[in-house]
């Protein structure tokens, strides 16, 4: 079989993650990237740097969107005028309006499009979902989501505090997660605390607190926060009840190896985590790409996170609950992918 | 490529079996002749379900073209089988341990070692990547520093527990040293890299079996030349459900610091309407498909993994070192 062409744009911390996930699959990667980072990155794991988005679009089957969120828009539509189908980091876009153009771009162009929520590829979150699937659960009822995390980085690029700053970046894994597992959402409530502009000065604080009532009458609660200091780095806790019983979990808790001790401080935690989600999660699309089985997420999944996520900054800036409408006819009316 | 699984004496038979039978270019053969008295078409049911070949005599399954076997009869039966299927030129994988003695297991991996074959150990935790760097971080000493200890359990159910029917003949003797005390030997040899162990004492009990005599419960400490000491519990659970079954797990005490490693951690908790009680979904690698896919890859090209038969032999000399220790309550020199 052919190699798939896969065209990487980007050349930070996640396009580092996805150009070796990318490789481990077996595909073929050129970069491109405007902030002159491509060549260094491209260098790194021999691979082919290129010096323009057409360039890079020549011959590609897929592209894999790395850049900061309002550059999302253009490149997506652009992969999909060339016929190449999208992985974007997420969100899939910077305003909902956006999102919706590329998704039914895609959908007209019979391309395929999955956004990059890693978040479902962790194996306490994959396993949730799986008990949920198979009615283990029950009817569902309540879940609540605690997702932690390290702020101040440059890859949160520039941000108004109207766009909503941590609800519509860290949040979206909680909401992510709530949506894979209860569905669509019709009522959003969310407050915002600190700081949320980005770039933000280091030991920056803030939290998102939303709330989220689903079609089926299940209800979630999302407690998002940048925290001071960057231990541990990300944490993320559920608790997720229904008729069946409930399930939880906690990142804190030990997995297969720990260090304890007079040195644990100083080395740090011990290196072994598994497989990492990015990894897992580019090894699922490089097989959809190739004719394998679809993906466990695609462009609705995109395009309702990016909504949910605007309708809590939209909450969050107005003090109301936003009502989100049932979803449109037409648009994404069932679950398929293009073939 | 040809494997065949030999006896379903074992409770684990059934999932090789699948798993084999789910791997692209083997063809599993299941055999399991002599049956057992309450179901003597036990394996026939399986190879039925699984739609795998079915072997109805040791003659017919040991022929020229099998490549691989996967020993899981009763520890009285592995010897002879190891010993046929070398004799066929079959690569081994055997349950731990072994076989009943040290003298057995030696025999099997001479033969082995005559017929140009790799006799493997069973043991799936030797095969775990998160053990591996464990293992290779430990080696390397900027982790933990020295290691000094080492702190194990393995609480696998026994299968004269209540409500089992009694076990009989070589089952019955097939106490806590014996599986439970093989796979956590084999996790501290690859550790020590082959170090033979110098003292043994070990304590045992049958408070927790059905039948009067059976070890259900052992604690064994392992002295080793380096100065490491091994105190492991290979005693049965009382329940086959998590948590009170579980393992293996171990722990690394260095003089720095301490890795902890469970092969078996709980990824999800919570209440399970259901049972009315409380919800373990189990993390980690599934370690019988990782073993058994390397295993099969080792068999296509050469390379050795997981414990060979050696190992297996010095598991052996240290469980009959602890059985006597039991029996005496005096520290055992080897």
């Amino acid at each position: 079989m052919r190699r798939l062409e896969v065209a990487l744009i980007g050349a930070g911390l996640i396009a580092r993650l996805h150009v070796e996930a990318w490789i481990g699959a077996g595909a073929s990667v050129r970069v491109y990237s405007d902030d002159g980072r491509a060549a260094d990155l491209a260098h790194e794991f021999g691979v082919k740097a290129v010096g323009s988005l057409d360039e890079a679009l020549d011959g590609a089957d897929a592209v894999d969107i790395c850049t900061p969120t309002n550059s999302h828009h253009e490149i997506a539509m652009a992969a999909i005028a060339a016929g190449a189908g999208v992985v974007c980091e997420k969100p899939l876009a910077a305003s909902v309006a956006e999102a919706e153009e590329i998704v039914a771009a895609a959908e007209r162009a019979g391309v395929r499009l999955y956004p990059a929520h890693d978040v479902r590829y962790g194996p306490a979150f994959a396993r949730l979902h799986e008990l949920v699937a198979a009615g283990r659960l029950g009817a569902g009822a309540v879940a609540r989501f605690a997702v932690s995390g390290y702020h101040p980085r440059p890859w949160t690029g520039h941000m108004s505090a109207r766009s909503g700053g941590i609800l519509t970046d860290q949040m979206l894994h909680g909401v992510d997660l709530a949506y894979w597992i209860f569905g669509d959402v019709v009522r959003v409530h969310a407050y915002y605390q600190g700081e949320i502009a980005a770039p933000a000065p280091e030991g920056t604080v803030a939290v998102g607190t939303a709330l989220l009532t689903h079609a089926t009458g299940a209800l979630s609660q999302i407690v998002s926060r940048w925290t001071a200091t960057p231990h541990p780095p990300v944490r993320i806790a559920f608790h997720v009840s229904g008729t069946g019983g409930t399930v939880r979990h906690d990142s804190e808790w030990p997995q297969e190896v720990q260090v304890t001790g007079d040195a644990a401080g100083s080395i740090g935690r011990f290196g072994y985590v598994g497989e990492l989600p990015f990894v897992s999660e580019i090894r699922e699309f490089a097989q959809a790409f190739s004719g394998g089985p679809e993906p466990r997420l695609g462009p609705r999944d995109a395009l309702a996170a990016v909504r949910i996520t605007q309708a809590a900054a939209e909450s969050a800036w107005t003090g109301r609950a936003v009502e989100l409408p049932v979803e449109e006819a037409g648009l994404l009316s069932h679950r398929g992918q293009p073939a | 490529m040809k494997v065949a699984v030999l006896s379903f004496a074992h409770e684990r038979a059934a999932t090789y079996a699948r798993l084999l039978r789910d791997m692209p270019g083997v063809e599993v053969v299941i055999a399991d002749p002599d049956g057992s008295p309450d179901d003597p078409a036990r394996g026939q049911a399986v190879a039925r379900r699984l739609g795998a070949a079915y072997a109805g005599g040791w003659d017919e399954v040991f022929a020229p073209g099998l490549q691989a076997v996967v020993v899981t009869s009763e520890i009285a039966r592995r010897r002879e089988l190891a010993e046929r299927a070398a004799q066929v030129g079959a690569q081994v994988l055997c349950e731990p341990p072994l076989a009943a003695t040290e003298a057995d297991a030696q025999a099997m991996a001479g033969a082995c070692a005559d017929a140009g074959v790799r006799l493997t150990a069973a043991s799936p935790v030797c095969f775990s990547p998160a053990f591996t760097a464990v293992r290779e971080a430990i080696a390397a000493g900027d982790v933990i520093g020295r290691l000094t200890t080492i702190h194990g359990a393995c609480n696998n159910p026994g299968r004269a527990r209540p409500g089992s029917p009694p076990a009989t003949g070589e089952a019955a003797a097939d106490g806590a040293l014996d599986a439970n005390a093989a796979f956590l030997l084999d996790m501290v040899d690859a550790v020590l890299g082959g170090e033979p162990a110098e003292q043994v004492y070990a304590q045992s009990n049958g408070v927790l079996g059905a039948e009067p005599g059976v070890a259900s419960a052992a604690l064994v400490t392992v002295r080793y030349p380096s100065g490491v000491v091994a105190a492991i519990d290979c005693s049965w659970s009382p329940s086959a459900s998590r948590p009170a079954a579980g393992g293996p797990t171990m722990t690394f005490i260095g003089e720095r610091a301490s890795a902890e490693f469970n092969s078996c951690p709980r990824l999800l908790g919570g209440f399970d309407s259901a049972t009315a009680g409380e919800r373990w979904e189990p993390g980690g690698a599934d370690l019988y498909s990782v073993m058994l896919n390397e295993f099969i890859a080792a068999v296509g090209n050469g390379h050795e993994v997981g414990p060979d038969g050696a190992a297996g032999v010095r598991a052996l000399r240290v469980i009959q070192a602890a059985r006597k220790s039991a029996r005496t309550s005096r520290p055992v020199d080897i």
